[in-house]
């Protein structure tokens, strides 16, 4: 592993020593400040019933500055993508650009390298046709379906997830699709197929459709049982399905999908499935998986762990024992139970521990469940429990959140937070935590195909552990990341750090100074 | 009046996929076909557990058997019923019997409805509009706003009727926030980890006013067995029998278990599983309207009181599920195959309330009657074939058993009951 020279390097925060030397008991509660009326952000996810879901937004770096921009849904407003301006520890500050994504009915974005040309390109999921959009480079992009033999369909797509098939050039996509939206009398049971859109050459075959299909929400190929070979976990929202589940597939090069089965060891889980979020949170190497839902969210750990031998994908729900089922609002005087929508694990506090994030809103105005649903920021303690945080941390917002994001946009080594809404303004917050411990962010980058190493695990070892991260493109409410990894090192000033590459090349520990930022290339 | 033009249905089983709009032009298909879209309600409403789906057909059909009852000499359940006060009569005039259910089913539907997301509302609203259109046409404007009238005040009735029952405001889903569990082995534990069921559903359920069985005096399911964990007793038993069973389904008994598991949220709810046997049976017969809506309003009303003497005895018993006490006393690792509902166990609220309704169906269509039921073909379960009604009521119980979440006594004593229950539905004058 070939580590470059940091990107950007900051001073340790004034009250780091402080908190090092004496970690404290409980979490530290991070402080974030709104700064959605200075930052430049403005965009409204638009729409009636065709957009109750989606409304994701995505961080990706579209002009090669090492900061992340933005690309925001609009449903029935044109996607907006704003371009970040923020000097490193200072406000945030963005810009919207014109792009060539202006596209209306727009419910999420994903950015993804498809041709390997190092410059993001996006993929647009639509209430209609999908787009594939080819970076050109300084914030522009320009629709490709034609070029690269994309069927963007018509559907209402809704979910998104990318791999690089062993030994092949260009990515497989999967596009989960919902409700077929012209059954106006009799919508339940119309769930539409999800595509699985792989590789022919330089270009996209067409879409092999997934069978059977139960409107899928999130999708994420993730290696849950560190084979080498990711599977495609989908969440589908059972509100619209009829004999459906959440999904496991098995997406094994050359061979066509199959689901996994309850003979391996898959449990039938019936939820309304609505965004993933990985993490391997308790570091034993394989991922947990938080998957959103309403009035019930589930935290899912392997069941077993076996000693030898390969993993059963027999899941279990430890939600409500880690205090992560955030099922109904903590602040305010609505008690009916919540709606969850986008997850991601961060750690917001740079303790070494992973936090959770949860977007939280009414589908539209359902009055059995909360109208009044606060975000919420669960921090991880160091027994593996959550507690939340969200109002103590300044993020418990009430808007009709969909998507969102955490990614560090000033550069200061603190996550930051969009949070996308319906029918409102999106909002930002930037992380003004005073006390936060070491960190390191750390981007990967190859040689084409799979320039950002979609696939590869990232370890940081620490004193009595090693957290990892999996590098993904797919999972939360039609957005998700692409770009840096963060960890949060606590105390540490330094840490070793390797890469398991895409194809299970297996770098070698390097020490790496702490509060910096890092791009890692595989030799 | 009876419509001049009666288009044919398609001959699709009720519970396949939605009739086409141009079928439910006739009051029975007009019936028929919104009550299509109230089982799929019932499925996609948060707050329709089996013990509020139930009330919700009760009243359904008690407004859609009112309605058409006036028009044709057919006894009102006024009197007959606990609380119920006479119902506005058909003014004179030429009325469109469509139109008129279309009204009560429009109005009704919205009032138990009412917080159905917006997919639902959604449905609703183009049920009113396309289908309302659609009766509309070739009906003179004094016969449709006449009848649309009386639909509507017949619903009113019913609806002002309903709010007083006790069941009309279900708040957390009905899970209450509070619930200082008693103490004693033989009581009920949640079995979830979803945090609104650490409470039990409906605590206050039996409270309810029912529509034939006496107030204040709920048919019971008599007393379940003594509770013990000494190997010997007959608790243990019947523990045993669901381990052991458990350890030994045969994939009939696994088909049974799945078919009447009827989930909240997942299905129509067992209930509205009855519902739509009626429905079938009532398709397949090409039932007229009036019979139509005495039936359903007879299930409904079945089911409803059903529910509400079940959860007097499971309030008062509240025993353990074998989910606990398996893994207390016999297994510690053991599964049952289904999702064990959120509430105590005894009696099972499926066997009570199917033992209502096949005493009712039975008296509706007679002894003997053969059926095959195809409520979950969407879901991809294959259809059953019953002997009759009592077969499947039987079937019911005994799936609870195959499906780990109640012991034997309290099926059995479930299902006798609901007859019980039925009884006084079967006591009601509707059609003489």
């Amino acid at each position: 592993m070939k580590i470059l020279a940091p990107i950007l390097a900051l001073l340790p925060l004034a009250a780091h020593s402080e908190t090092a030397s004496q970690p404290p008991p409980a979490p530290l509660v991070p402080s974030f400040t709104e700064a959605t009326a200075t930052s430049g952000v403005n965009q409204i996810y638009a729409g009636d019933w065709e957009y109750m879901v989606g409304g994701g937004v995505s961080t990706f770096d579209c002009n090669a500055d090492a900061r992340l921009d933005l690309i925001i849904a609009g449903g029935t407003n044109p996607a907006k993508l704003f371009v970040n301006n923020s000097a490193p520890g200072g406000d945030l500050a963005f810009v919207e650009t014109q792009s060539g994504l202006e596209q209306t009915a727009v419910l999420g974005a994903y950015p993804i390298d498809i041709d390997s040309d190092t410059i993001p390109d996006i993929v647009l999921l639509r209430q209609g046709e999908n787009e594939v959009m080819r970076g050109l480079g300084n914030c522009k992009f320009e629709r490709a379906n034609e070029a690269w033999g994309f069927d963007g369909g018509k559907a209402w797509s809704a979910a998104f997830a990318a791999t690089w098939e062993k030994g092949q050039s260009w990515p497989t996509l999967a596009v989960g699709n919902y409700i077929d939206a012209t059954q106006d009398m009799f919508p339940w049971g119309s769930c539409t197929d999800n595509w699985l859109h792989r590789p022919d050459g330089l270009k996209f075959a067409a879409p092999t459709p997934l069978k059977p299909s139960f409107c899928a929400l999130s999708m994420l190929f993730s290696d849950w049982n560190r084979s080498g070979t990711p599977s495609l976990r989908i969440a589908n929202d059972r509100e619209y399905y009829k004999g459906g589940q959440e999904q496991l597939w098995h997406i094994d090069p050359g061979k066509e999908p199959t689901l996994y089965t309850d003979k391996e060891g898959w449990k039938r889980l019936r939820i309304w499935g609505m965004g993933i979020a990985s993490y391997d949170l308790n570091f034993d190497g394989f991922p947990e998986y938080f998957v959103t839902s309403m009035a019930d969210n589930k935290l899912q750990t392997l069941a077993e762990i076996p000693t030898d031998g390969a993993a059963k994908p027999t899941f279990k729900d430890v939600a409500f024992p880690k205090h992560a089922i955030a099922q109904r609002p903590y602040t305010g005087d609505d008690l009916n139970p919540s709606t969850g929508w986008h997850a991601q694990f961060e750690d917001v506090n740079n303790d070494g521990l992973a936090d959770l994030f949860i977007a939280k809103g009414n589908v539209d105005a359902m009055p059995d469940f909360a109208l009044k649903d606060p975000n919420n920021l669960l921090l991880q303690r160091t027994d593996g429990t959550f507690e939340e945080a969200g109002d103590r941390a300044g993020v418990a917002a009430m808007g009709l959140s969909r998507g969102a994001a955490l990614a560090d946009f000033n550069a200061d080594g603190l996550v930051d937070l969009v949070v996308v809404n319906r029918r409102e303004p999106a909002q930002i917050w930037r992380n003004t935590t005073k006390s936060a411990s070491h960190w390191l962010d750390l981007t990967l980058t190859q040689t084409a195909p799979n320039t950002d190493a979609i696939g590869a695990w990232v370890e940081v070892k620490m004193p009595d552990h090693i957290q990892r991260r999996e590098i993904t493109v797919g999972g939360g409410q039609a957005g998700g990341n692409l770009g840096p990894v963060h960890f949060g090192l606590g105390t540490l000033a330094q840490a070793e750090v390797r890469v398991i590459w895409p194809d299970g090349t297996q770098g070698a520990w390097e020490m790496v100074k702490a509060d910096a930022s890092y791009r890692l290339e595989k030799p | 009046m009876q419509r001049r033009h009666f288009l044919a249905l398609t001959g699709a089983a009720f519970a396949l996929p939605a009739l086409p709009l141009h079928a439910a032009t006739s009051p029975s298909d007009t019936l028929l076909t919104w009550y299509k879209l109230v089982l799929e309600l019932v499925r996609h409403t948060a707050t329709y557990s089996p013990p509020v789906a139930a009330r919700a057909f009760g009243y359904l059909g008690l407004a859609t058997y009112e309605a058409l009852a006036s028009g044709t000499g057919a006894t009102s359940l006024a009197g007959q019923i606990n609380g119920l006060t006479a119902l506005p009569a058909r003014p004179d005039g030429v009325y469109d019997d469509s139109l008129v259910l279309h009204a009560v089913m429009s109005e009704t539907a919205q009032t138990f409805f009412g917080n159905t997301g917006p997919t639902g509302q959604r449905a609703m609203a183009a049920m009113r509009d396309k289908l309302g259109a659609k009766l509309h046409e070739g009906v003179a404007e004094d016969v449709a706003a006449r009848s649309a009238a009386f639909g509507l005040s017949v619903a009113q009735h019913i609806e002002a009727y309903s709010k007083n029952d006790g069941g009309a405001d279900v708040e957390n889903m009905g899970f209450p926030r509070d619930w200082p569990p008693p103490t004693g082995p033989e009581y009920w534990m949640p079995t979830s980890t979803i945090v609104q069921q650490q409470a039990p559903l409906l605590p206050a359920w039996g409270e309810n006013r029912p529509f034939a069985m006496p107030v204040g005096a709920p048919c019971t399911a008599g007393d379940p067995p003594i509770y013990s964990e000494e190997p010997g007793s007959e608790f243990y038993k019947q523990a045993m029998e669901v381990y052991d069973t458990s350890k030994a389904l045969t994939d009939e008994q696994k088909a049974i278990a799945r078919f009447w598991s009827d989930d909240p949220m997942l299905s129509p709810t067992p209930p509205g599983h009855w519902i739509s046997i009626t429905l079938q049976i009532l398709h397949r017969d090409g039932t007229d309207a009036l019979r139509a809506a005495d039936a359903l309003a007879r299930v409904g009303m079945a089911v409803n009181d059903g529910f509400i003497a079940c959860w007097v005895d499971k309030f008062h018993f509240n025993r353990i599920r074998p989910l606990t006490y398996i893994r207390r006393v016999i297994d510690k690792t053991w599964e049952a195959l289904l999702i064990t509902p959120p509430f105590p166990e005894y009696p099972s609220g499926h066997s009570t309330q199917s033992g209502a309704a096949a005493v009712v169906l039975t008296a509706v269509f007679g002894e003997n009657f053969a059926f095959d039921d195809a409520t979950h073909a969407d879901d991809g379960i294959k259809p059953r074939h019953f002997a009759d009604f009592n077969a499947a009521a039987a079937e019911a119980a005994m799936s609870r058993l195959y499906g780990g979440i109640h012991f034997r006594a309290a099926n059995e004593n479930g299902l006798r009951q609901g007859a019980e229950v039925g009884s006084f539905i079967n006591a009601l004058k509707t059609l003489v």
